[in-house]
């Protein structure tokens, strides 16, 4: 593991007070570090939650991506990124999209499940529920959908700050609506850090946390355990040991859920660790006290698909984000995306894609979808 | 337009040197000495030709994006100016966090050793450009102001579009740092010699036997094409017999590469070049075009310029007397790469690029062709080039004698810690910092390629003219541009 040999930096960063307190679920380090060290690392790894909402409405609003609820999710002013931050943003955005819609438009009126873990501000559920507004101009034709949202109660918090005000967020919101503080209940000055609603559920949960020996958290009571279910990953399980990560997608996949539930898992992560680019990428990120811990192990696409088998999926695709761009995104959406800004940064744009990828595995009926990706993706099927 | 007593200041006193100086050592220099600096820089432009003569010996660097401590590296294992003789091929901005240090670096240098150093302009000396790839906020950032971002940007205007290198040497002449160590002296029959930051020769590549283009491919060369082109570096066109080539051959520098609108080098001299780089054309080609492996032409994946095939580069380098074009623009992991049977090579001087790619630099020495006593030799066109056949000697005229420097990304710092090294962004996990802090400024079109870029009213006038003394320090905010 990375984190032993490369210096600590974190209690540097302390004097420049890191980090906004937003959440995204981390591993300690392998190492013997400190409770201090940890809550450190672990407030700098959430950090990049509010980098990741700032990229996606950094996309929108130069065009790349359609998202009407991304501004609410970011505090203080926006900022611009460079094209090529733009364009991965959006490559990620449209090829995790293109996989949801799939699963979803297959037997549609089959209810079904999403499950995103480590969701911090992002606005898939707002954007799903948004999908289809009715033609009489009044309201929305949901999916037959539940969606929950898994993260670190820092994080629930500030997301559920906003979709309880804003308007354009809690309308897509159904009711029955629960929203409470998990660990403070009887305050009702506590910010609500959980909500179960008709088809909405944020967990405030770390996700390292989750044992197989031990009852699972109360609030997995909103969890339907025979419902097509897909579970989504953006740079979460990424920032978990190996072990823990592995951990938590088996707990879903052979713990919580039975074997007969159709089982789906995309997840977005970075690869190739050991190349020129590779080796800076991580010694840059470990400098800033981020330690991408899956790297070296689920390094590779083949390894990737290996992971998804060793959770028990029947099978599985993937892509590098470059692929991604060039096989995934059709000519013509593509030369609307090349006509939004210069991107000079040609060279840059295939090695930084090279080194991020979106894997996805599959288990049970219904994913057809899934399926035909990964044959278009032949790499890692 | 600014007094030209000013620059009486600068010539009279000590402070070019100071300048020098003082942004050696990563220092930013006070705006007013920019504005004065920026002047004579033009003064000095201006009467250069759109392609500059520059005459062997002289070492060729590409892209330096603002990474101002590779920028000192590259001076340490290429030569100090004015030890050495350097021509940049542009991209001197954007990018790393020490643009302005870099580029007023080498505009001192500049007009300091007018003779010594040569700059020719990029695709990223523009406005459109330096506002989306972090120029502009860093001269925001450091002034306060976007004054100096508008000084830099006129004297971008002036920068030539290329340099024609004459008098090259066929031959490696010794490397020059050496003296410690003996040498072994270089093999006449070495064309390519590899060398690490360490003075070490890490390759080297005898000179190829093989014929350096199908003399077939020419059979399609334009009509109109004078039979007798003239030396390559004059642009004149003569019957006289003229001497034989030197012994390298004339080296064609520019920033990106070719343009299906330029099929000879006169055609560039004929360039309009003191505007903004447009957005098509010639001059927006010679900056942002790309050689391919394809055949002809295509359309380039940057949105501007084309990209160029193999039979392209032959064709012009034949019709132009040229043994080889160098240039820039493209990042290359190893730092050099030559191309097309060694007809262009692209050269790529940051390295690590932008803090995160992991690759290295390289830059490359030419050496100056002493055969004739230093007289350069030039050629007027041979009688055989004009019957379009190949020249009858057993050795087909290849390239000059060509030393590649490679070099990695300047040392941490010394105490074992990372050194001051900004943030690199990564999808996701991105910097806390990017690119903000543009308050005052707007686009007034949507701010995308063929936009119209003008600033608000008011920003002209702001800061500093008046108060020379204060010298503005960067203001590195907390969860700024630095870890540590």
């Amino acid at each position: 593991m990375a984190a032993p040999q490369i210096p600590n930096l974190n209690s540097l960063r302390n004097a420049h007070g890191a980090g906004r307190g937003r959440g995204r679920g981390q591993g300690g380090f392998s190492g013997p570090s400190s409770e201090e060290d940890k809550t450190t690392h672990d407030r700098i790894v959430q950090q990049t939650d509010q980098d990741a909402s700032v990229s996606r409405l950094s996309a929108v609003e130069v065009g790349y991506l359609d998202d009407p609820f991304a501004k609410y999710f970011v505090s203080g002013e926006g900022q611009k990124r460079f094209p090529i931050i733009n364009r991965g943003t959006y490559v990620r955005s449209k090829a995790i999209d293109n996989l949801v819609n799939k699963f979803l438009s297959h037997d549609p009126s089959q209810k079904k499940q999403i499950i995103s873990l480590g969701a911090g501000s992002d606005t898939r559920f707002f954007r799903l529920m948004s999908a289809h507004p009715r033609a009489n101009g009044i309201g929305y034709d949901r999916p037959n959908l539940i969606y929950h949202e898994i993260d670190f109660p820092e994080n629930t918090i500030q997301k559920l700050l906003p979709s309880a005000k804003e308007s354009d967020l809690c309308r897509h919101i159904a009711a029955p609506w629960y929203w409470s503080h998990s660990t403070n209940p009887t305050d009702p000055n506590a910010p609500a850090d959980a909500l179960h609603a008709g088809n909405y559920n944020v967990h405030p949960i770390d996700l390292r946390t989750l044992d197989p020996s031990r009852a699972p958290p109360r609030s997995f009571e909103y969890i339907e355990k025979d419902l097509p279910t897909l579970i989504i990953s953006e740079c979460c399980l990424c920032y978990l040991a190996p072990a823990a990560s592995d951990t938590v997608a088996l707990y879903f996949t052979q713990h919580l859920f039975p074997s007969t539930t159709p089982l789906g898992l995309i997840l977005y992560e970075p690869i190739k660790p050991n190349d020129p680019f590779g080796k800076v990428m991580v010694s840059n990120l470990a400098a800033r006290g981020i330690v991408l811990q899956t790297l070296r192990k689920y390094g590779s696409l083949e390894a990737q698909a290996a992971r998804m088998k060793a959770y028990g999926f029947d099978g599985s695709g993937g892509a590098d984000v470059n692929e991604l761009w060039h096989q995934g995104v059709d000519e013509k959406e593509k030369e609307r995306v090349a006509g939004l800004e210069m991107v000079d940064e040609v060279e840059e744009w295939e090695l930084l894609a090279g080194h991020y990828c979106v894997v996805w595995g599959w288990r049970g009926e219904g994913w057809n979808g899934s399926k035909e990706m990964a044959t278009q993706f032949s790499a890692g099927s | 337009m600014e007094q030209p007593e000013k620059l009486e200041l600068l010539r009279s006193t000590e402070s070019l040197p100071r300048a020098i100086s003082e942004l050696r050592a990563c220092k930013i220099i006070p705006e007013p000495q920019v504005r004065e600096i920026c002047h004579k820089a033009r003064e000095l432009l201006i009467e250069e030709a759109n392609v500059v003569q520059v005459d062997a010996p002289v070492t060729i660097c590409g892209d330096i994006h603002g990474q101002f401590h590779d920028l000192m590296e590259l001076f340490r294992v290429g030569g100090d100016v004015p030890d050495t003789n350097y021509l940049f091929m542009g991209d001197f901005v954007d990018r790393g966090f020490y643009s302005l240090e870099s580029f007023l670096l080498l505009l001192c240098l500049k007009v300091r050793y007018p003779d010594r150093i040569t700059l020719i302009r990029g695709n990223h000396e523009s406005r459109q450009i330096t506002t989306v790839y972090g120029f502009y906020d860093e001269c925001l950032r450091k002034y306060g102001s976007a004054n100096v971002w508008r000084y830099c940007c006129e004297v971008f205007d002036y920068l030539a579009l290329g340099a024609i290198v004459l008098g090259t040497s066929s031959t490696l002449e010794p490397s020059f740092t050496d003296q410690s160590q003996a040498i072994e002296p270089v093999d006449d029959d070495v064309e390519i010699e590899i060398m690490n930051s360490r003075n070490e020769v890490t390759a080297r590549f005898p000179r190829s036997r093989r014929p350096l283009f199908e003399p077939e491919a020419l059979n399609s060369s334009p009509p109109g094409t004078p039979s007798k082109t003239g030396p390559s570096g004059t642009g004149a066109t003569s019957d006289a017999g003229g001497s034989l080539q030197s012994g390298g051959g004339s080296v064609l520098c520019v920033h990106g590469g070719l343009s299906p609108l330029i099929d000879s080098v006169d055609k560039i001299r004929l360039l309009d070049r003191k505007q903004e780089v447009p957005h098509e054309g010639a001059m927006c080609d010679l900056l942002w075009s790309d050689p391919d492996e394809i055949d002809g032409w295509g359309l380039s994946p940057r949105g501007a310029g084309f990209l160029f095939g193999s039979d392209i580069v032959k064709r012009f380098n034949y019709l132009n007397d040229l043994s080889l074009i160098a240039r820039a623009h493209q990042l290359v992991m190893e730092g050099f790469k030559e191309m097309f049977d060694s007809s262009i090579v692209t050269v790529w001087s940051a390295p690590n690029y932008c803090y995160r790619c992991g690759n290295v630099a390289a830059i490359l020495e030419l050496g100056e062709d002493t055969s004739n006593g230093g007289i350069i030799s030039r050629s007027n066109g041979d009688a055989e080039r004009s019957l379009q056949v190949l020249p009858t000697n057993d050795m087909p005229r290849s390239g000059p004698g060509r030393r590649y420097r490679v070099f990695e990304a300047a040392p941490q710092d010394p105490r074992g810690m990372p050194a001051k090294k900004p943030v690199a962004d990564y999808f996701l996990i991105n910097s806390p910092i990017a690119i903000s802090i543009r308050t005052d400024f707007r686009l007034k079109d949507k701010e995308k390629f063929g936009g119209i870029l003008e600033l608000e009213d008011g920003e002209q006038e702001s800061t500093g003219a008046s108060e020379p003394e204060e010298i503005p320090v960067p203001d590195i905010k907390k969860g700024d541009v630095f870890i540590i």
